[in-house]
């Protein structure tokens, strides 16, 4: 874009108070999570960008070779808050690969299951703020108290509401309580009946449309090649699909198409988003319905002394944002030697960035972020 | 392409290729001619470049660089290793074949402290104002920083 064709661009030659840094982050509304942009701006026209991460960096990396292999499981979720199931999923599906342990069958279906409550609970959150950050916040409100349902089923579940720590090397911690899965299955039934409401108020709103559509657009052999994952990738495009390409868990054995989109505008990967919500309700009926009995995890023995035999994996697992990857290297010691974390949001939120920013209005930066469902923790980590 | 003749393809190239588990392999390159590698893989339809991260292999006095490489069509996953001296951690940049290795390799430098050759900008982007040893390194004492930052005791103060 040319910035000598504005007005605003003129009178900054006069006035020194038209250009000036905006610091859109770590406290700003529109700024999902602990991060920032420092942006240049001219007037309402962002001219540069640069990117100001750290604010959450804790060292997990570090802090996971100091510690053992099963009280790490309390350290990953907090790798993304939104959707903390993946990071154990991954973290103990690494693990397996190692030691060469399978799971029981039963195992696998929770651990779907769990998965694709996390991806709910994801997605509602990434729904409301893609209409918040566009100043309506009645969605915002509707998809809150919607995913507090489903945090419901995650306490009955696991004890916790926000981070589960459900999974373990070997299966999961424990099976469900009496009357869960039937309880689980009414819960899906009340959200699928909200999804009209949902459709109305922000998917056909003429506004949503005319906001997102052509803004931040991705071609299909960019986001291939730039590291774009998930939900980003498959609305440029992409059909592609971890849960398909190198199946974990349960997935296998259930039945679903991957959704693409042809776009890849913010509209696009928003629509996305939704329909890949539709489809995760879909998975838990299916699994809730074939679930085996049996037993929920394998046996390793006292897992606090767990020690994990000399080797190297990767595991990765298709969460609502995009790969989610573990890297562990093991010396058959009680703690890792090293883990490293590969999380969905860095291609999005570094690369993407100064791409996209760069020709933006200010107004549209919040809602750029929500649809590229950038969570700052996952690279901060 | 299959698992088994992409080893054996990998193999006749001078590169050191192992099966780990179904779908992944392990790669052990040389840091002189690495990027030639990665050239064919990515020529080979190797396209997305999940991440770069360092290990630090203090007893072999060695660091390595581990390059997350996957391919769309093979659905398979190679994790590309390469070792060089811990006195001399320095790599030659892959910024030209992928654009977000760009990021990878500023927060591998950040907490390693190896140099990419052919990269631009190295600058901090987690770390502010950081003095000490690159963080991840294992010869980077914990106990003494918090000592240090925070006035805390080691053992929480028990002799």
């Amino acid at each position: 874009m040319n910035f000598d064709s504005y007005t605003l661009t003129k009178i900054a030659k006069n006035d020194k108070y038209t250009t000036y840094d905006l610091f859109f982050g770590p406290n700003h509304p529109g700024m999902n999570g602990n991060f920032g942009y420092v942006l240049d701006m001219v007037g309402t026209e962002i001219n540069n960008v640069r990117i100001n991460a750290g604010q959450l960096h804790r060292g997990f990396e570090k802090l996971m070779e100091r510690r053992g292999w099963v009280q790490n499981l309390t350290l990953v979720p907090r790798i993304c808050v939104m959707d903390p199931d993946p990071n154990e999923v991954t973290y103990c599906m690494a693990v397996e690969k190692i030691m060469n342990v399978e799971i029981p069958e039963r195992a696998k279906y929770l651990r779907t299951i769990t998965l694709e409550m996390s991806r709910l609970t994801s997605l509602l959150i990434s729904i409301g703020g893609a209409g918040a950050s566009l100043g309506l916040y009645t969605i915002m409100h509707w998809t809150m108290a919607d995913r507090d349902k489903v945090l419901d089923m995650f306490e009955w579940l696991t004890g916790g509401r926000v981070y589960h720590i459900y999974n373990i090397p070997g299966g999961v911690r424990r099976d469900t309580p009496k009357g869960f899965l039937e309880k689980l299955y009414e819960t899906m039934e009340y959200l699928e009946s909200r999804l009209p409401d949902y459709d109305s108020l922000l998917f056909e709103n003429p506004i949503i449309h005319k906001r997102l559509k052509g803004l931040g657009p991705v071609t299909k052999e960019e986001a291939r090649k730039t590291g774009l994952s998930g939900p980003n990738l498959r609305a440029s495009g992409n059909a592609l699909d971890i849960r398909k390409d190198a199946p974990y868990a349960a997935y296998s054995e259930l039945e679903f198409d991957i959704i693409t989109q042809e776009e890849g505008d913010a509209f696009a990967r928003a629509l996305q988003m939704r329909l890949e919500y539709e489809q995760a309700i879909d998975l838990i009926k299916q699994a809730i319905k074939k679930m085996p009995e049996g037993d929920v995890h394998a046996n390793l023995g006292n897992l606090g002394m767990l020690k994990v035999n000399p080797g190297e994996a990767y595991a990765k697992v298709e969460s609502s944002k995009g790969e989610f990857g573990y890297y562990i290297v093991s010396k058959g010691e009680k703690k890792p030697y090293r883990v490293s974390v590969r999380g969905p949001s860095l291609p999005a939120g570094f690369l993407w960035a100064t791409k996209h920013l760069p020709k933006m209005k200010i107004d549209d930066v919040a809602v750029w972020m929500g649809t590229f469902g950038i969570c700052a923790p996952d690279f901060d980590k | 392409m299959n698992i088994t003749e992409l080893l054996k393809d990998l193999n006749s190239r001078g590169l050191e290729a192992e099966k780990i588990c179904d779908g992944e392999i392990k790669v052990i390159a040389n840091k002189d001619n690495f990027i030639t590698h990665l050239h064919y893989l990515q020529s080979i339809n190797y396209e997305h470049l999940a991440n770069i991260n360092g290990v630090d292999y203090i007893d072999e006095n060695e660091f390595e660089v581990v390059y997350q490489i996957y391919s769309y069509t093979d659905k398979i996953h190679i994790i590309f290793k390469v070792r060089i001296p811990r006195e001399k951690p320095v790599i030659q940049s892959i910024v030209d074949l992928w654009e977000q290795a760009q990021f990878y390799e500023r927060e591998v430098h950040e907490f390693y402290g190896i140099h990419f050759e052919g990269n631009k900008d190295l600058s901090p982007l987690f770390l502010e104002d950081w003095m000490d040893l690159p963080p991840l390194r294992k010869d980077f004492d914990t106990e003494r920083f918090s000592e240090i930052v925070m006035g805390s005791m080691r053992n929480g103060g028990k002799k």
